[in-house]
């Protein structure tokens, strides 16, 4: 455990702790580009070199282990010139095109050419290395080479992260390049981290360049509800409309998202978004669809089941228990789904793609009810005559659905959702647009919370299954999310 | 004095043997291990391949615990500018490099040995391979060597011609099959080299100067030279001597005696300028200050330069300063494994500059950029390409500032006018 001086300020660290690290803990900040936490060490900016007392040279924070006694000085003179001498360096061949670069706002260039330089350029734009401007590379991302730093954390993550090896540093000395590895594309699932991770304008997402200015985003902290890992992730967002999503790194489940998770907010936004209820194929207002729906399961009476899904949130199957226990008085609902083995893909993709198995699984362990293979022998026997359920939900009860004829009463949110012969829709908000508790794989309970409002009169589940029973004679008294939860023990 | 390691005769193995080779190995494999580092540590043996780090020290390094894996490496990449002398050592005496290798394998427990040899080298790699194939004939290198159980394979492997596979741990990156780029050290070699194992990698001369030192002890060799700086070394002289040359001569020598005595002094109606005394990275010396400097370690640190790798470039007065550096940036420039932003950035940004001086669309103002451009690349790299770029660029616009100041000014080169059409001053041709 050796103990250390920077700036003056005495700290004790663990064996092996870098001093950029030691500093980070006394809040004191080094500037780097290629350091990243989770990848490897590979020393090349030279952004981060701080002076050691009695060592001749200037050493790099990010590679220098915390040796006992030692005394180390971050903003010398010696420092803060090979500071604004590396920054130079980095901007002579820089094409400068921050204008119509996507990066700008939150680009490694400027900001510390704000901070540590705001020195003149020396440098000829004529004599400016020439490099590739934007071309495509892969699904998700765009490379501009001239506006790359050559920190290789593009590389290191596509070989340690997802080990698919498709970056690599072509030529050398100046003429040095990023580019594909012959054959491959940049077609990884986790390929838009890269955007994240390059400290420059150099990769870019497709998906999000050009859409605004990073200066106009709000930020809301939310989860991903792509599978049961219920990765932390940021929504970056304004005027009620969501352009991005990116990580927030947490210990417990994630420091990347995968780009499949990258892409759920699509759907909240998509043309096909539900704002009404459909009754067969015809849309209509909400209210007639309730209508509609309440009828038909009255008709049923206690022939009508419940199936919760592991794509809803806490609230909203507890919701959905209520409707089955107080206002159908059936016991034919079920909450009980099958999980994975965890994580399937060595990185973060979990093997179940629902994000609250386990949150579902709290309203069996509060209510009971039958498992699905029993709910969906009752189906396929004809003993049930209306189901209500998620859209999701519907197709793992699928096969008993077909030649059933039981009706079926789905709740979603595209109408690319709505399963083939539904005969009653109804809209709900999107967890961007209400907060909802989820418990992931792990046993993590995490709350989405709402970037942006819902179309008018769009609700809530738990609120569209108060009305539905209203219709039906019932008050199942769901006047807020918290009270959805009432009997629930998280 | 003798030469220990530039004979005549002794290129293929009976004559070596004849001459006693291959007996400092016998000698060794009868000996404690650890006796022979003791050996190489008392001579002051220093390493020959820029860098001047005792070698005894160096193989002390090795950890020797059992069950580890360790590689001998030799640096036969010799691509430092002016530099000549491994390719001669390998023409004239392979065997002393090979016995040294198998000697260094058994003193710090290694059983395999590579050859890293400059990919231009194709015939003395060739030389290199029957040398060995010769010696495991007899029995010098292979399994249970000379009955005494110790096995020691030993291989050539040929470069790609990048100056940068020199630096040792772009070395191993490039034997390992990767792209030739310096490692972050710490870790050293010695710990974690080849393959991840302890490593002993070492230039030619200085193995090659190890029989010796076993054979006659280290006090014999410490003996040669001055001071701590012992032994002969290789001097590959170049520029318009009359006699340019590899010439092998006890560390201390002066360099005066060096271009007076062995290489004849100048060409007639030549005058020295300056000397570059250590190979194209090393600070350069003016006609002055080169005159009563000596040619070892200390002396020439003292002096504010390095011996470097020995390869010592004269410069007389028809030779333009500027130009000289040109060719030194353009090689660089060319060379730098673009790794660390100021070698990969300044390298080329001191091309250009020079570029411009040299044709005649400099600018005074050129000439303090491209002395703090230098001072911005150095000791902040991972491997020292960007000081070896930068001491010269000091030292030339330092020592000759004048040279600078007259081709920013009179916007083209004063000698290159008055020298034009004759052959005999192709600028820069000493490099
Ligand atoms: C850019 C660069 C090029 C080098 N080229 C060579 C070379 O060609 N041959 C060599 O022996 N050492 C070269 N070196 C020095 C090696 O890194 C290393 O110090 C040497 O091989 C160690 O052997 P020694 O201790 O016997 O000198 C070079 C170093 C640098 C930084
Ligand atoms: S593309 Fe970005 S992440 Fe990759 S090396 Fe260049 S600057 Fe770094
Ligand atoms: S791994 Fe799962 S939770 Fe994480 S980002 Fe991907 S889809 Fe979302
Ligand atoms: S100093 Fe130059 S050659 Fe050496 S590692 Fe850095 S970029 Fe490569
Ligand atoms: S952050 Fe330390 S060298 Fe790049």
């Amino acid at each position: 455990m050796p103990t250390i001086k920077i700036d003056g300020r005495t700290i004790e660290v663990t064996k092996g702790t870098t001093l950029l690290e030691a500093a980070q803990k006394l809040g004191i900040y080094i500037p780097r580009y290629c350091y990243h936490p989770k990848l490897s060490i590979s020393g090349n900016c030279r952004m981060c070199l701080v002076e050691i007392e009695n060592a001749p040279k200037l050493a790099t924070a990010c590679s220098t282990e915390a040796a006992e006694g030692m005394s180390v000085f971050t903003g010398t003179d010696k420092v803060k010139t090979a500071r604004r001498d590396m920054l130079e360096f980095l901007l002579i061949n820089h094409p400068l095109d921050c204008p119509i670069c996507d990066q700008a706002g939150e680009c490694g260039l400027q900001d510390y050419y704000m901070k540590y330089s705001l020195q003149k350029s020396r440098f000829r734009q004529e004599e400016k290395v020439r490099r590739q401007k934007r071309r495509a590379v892969g699904p998700h991302l765009v490379l501009d080479n001239e506006r790359c730093i050559l920190c290789t954390r593009c590389v290191r993550f596509c070989a340690e992260v997802t080990k698919t090896s498709e970056l690599e540093v072509m030529q050398r000395s100046d003429h040095s390049y990023i580019d594909l590895k012959e054959g491959k594309a940049l077609d990884n699932n986790y390929s838009l981290n890269i955007a994240d991770i390059c400290p420059v304008g150099a990769f870019t997402s497709r998906d999000f360049r050009f859409k605004q200015r990073v200066w106009f985003l709000k930020k809301t902290s939310t989860v991903c509800l792509g599978c049961a890992t219920g990765c932390r992730m940021t929504a970056h967002h304004n005027e009620n409309t969501i352009y991005r999503l990116v990580p927030l790194p947490n210990s417990q489940t994630n420091t990347w998202l995968c780009d499949h998770g990258r892409m759920t907010y699509k759907a909240v936004q998509a043309g096909d978004r539900l704002s009404k209820g459909v009754i067969k194929n015809g849309l209509i207002d909400l209210e007639p669809a309730l209508r509609e729906a309440a009828t038909r399961i009255d008709e049923a009476k206690s022939e009508a089941a419940v199936l919760g899904s592991p794509w809803l949130s806490v609230e909203d199957n507890a919701a959905l228990a209520r409707l089955a226990i107080s206002a159908l008085k059936t016991v034919n609902f079920c909450f009980e789904f099958s999980s994975g083995q965890g994580i399937k893909d060595g990185i973060l993709v979990n093997e179940d793609p629902a994000p609250n198995t386990a949150g579902a699984g709290l309203l069996k362990a509060a209510h009971g009810g039958v498992s699905l293979e029993e709910l969906s022998g009752r189906i396929a026997s004809g003993r049930i005559k209306v189901l209500v359920t998620e859209a999701r939900a519907a197709g793992l009860v699928k096969t008993a659905l077909k030649t059933s004829g039981c009706r079926l009463i789905v709740f979603a949110q595209n109408r690319s959702e709505i399963p083939a012969g539904a005969y009653a829709t109804l809209p709900y908000a999107s967890y961007f647009e209400t907060p909802g508790t989820f418990i992931n794989y792990q046993g993590l309970r995490r709350r989405t919370n709402p970037a942006v409002r819902p179309a008018d009169g769009v609700k809530p589940l738990w609120n569209v299954v108060n009305k539905l029973a209203a219709y039906s004679g019932t008050s199942l008294g769901l006047d807020s999310a918290e009270n959805a939860l009432k009997d629930i023990k998280l | 004095m003798e030469n220990i390691l530039l004979k005549d005769n002794v290129a293929d193995l009976e004559s070596y043997f004849a001459s006693g080779g291959y007996k400092p190995l016998k000698k060794a494999l009868a000996l404690n291990p650890a006796r022979i580092v003791e050996e190489v540590k008392k001579s002051n043996l220093r390493g020959r391949g820029g860098a001047g780090f005792p070698t005894g020290l160096k193989w002390s390094f090795i950890p020797q615990h059992a069950g580890c894996l360790r590689y001998v490496v030799c640096n036969a990449d010799e691509g430092e500018p002016g530099t000549f002398k491994d390719r001669e050592i390998i023409r004239k005496n392979p065997h002393a490099l090979i016995e040294g290798m198998a000697i260094a394998g058994f003193a710090i427990g290694a059983n395999h040995g590579y050859i890293y040899i400059r990919g231009e080298f194709s015939a003395e790699a060739v030389l290199l391979e029957t040398a060995i194939a010769a010696a495991r004939a007899k029995g010098f290198i292979g399994k249970n060597i000379l009955g005494s159980g110790f096995n020691f394979e030993l291989f050539v492997h040929r470069g790609a011609g990048a100056y940068i596979c020199g630096e040792e741990t772009a070395l191993l990156e490039s034997l390992e099959g990767f792209k030739g780029q310096p490692r972050l050290k710490p870790p050293f070699p010695a710990v974690k080299g080849l393959f991840a194992s302890p490593t002993v990698i070492n230039n030619v001369e200085t193995l090659a100067a190890v029989p010796a030192i076993v054979e006659k002890g280290g006090d014999w060799y410490a003996s040669i030279g001055r001071g701590k700086s012992a032994g002969t070394k290789l001097f590959c002289v170049s520029g318009p001597v009359k006699k340019p040359g590899v010439y092998e001569l006890p560390l201390g020598t002066a360099l005066g005696d060096l271009l007076e005595k062995s290489c004849g002094g100048m060409k007639e109606g030549r005058r020295l300028k300056a000397v570059i005394p250590g190979g194209s990275s090393t600070p350069v010396l003016t006609a002055e200050e080169a005159r009563d400097v000596k040619l070892d370690y200390e002396s020439l640190a003292a002096a504010g330069s390095m011996l470097g790798s020995g390869a010592v470039i004269v410069i007389d007065e028809s030779q333009c300063m500027v130009d000289l550096l040109r060719v030194l940036a353009r090689f660089y420039h060319h060379e730098s494994c673009g790794q660390c932003t100021p070698c990969r950035e300044g390298c080329g940004w001191i091309e250009k500059i020079l570029n411009r001086l040299e044709e005649g669309k400099g600018s005074p103002g050129d000439i303090d950029t491209l002395y703090s451009v230098a001072e911005g690349m150095i000791s902040r790299t991972i491997c020292p390409l960007a000081d070896a770029m930068a001491m010269p660029v000091m030292s030339f616009v330092k020592k000759f500032r004048g040279e600078f100041e007259a081709h920013a000014a009179g916007k083209t080169c004063a000698l290159r006018t008055a020298l034009a059409g004759k052959s005999e001053a192709e600028p820069g041709s000493a490099i």
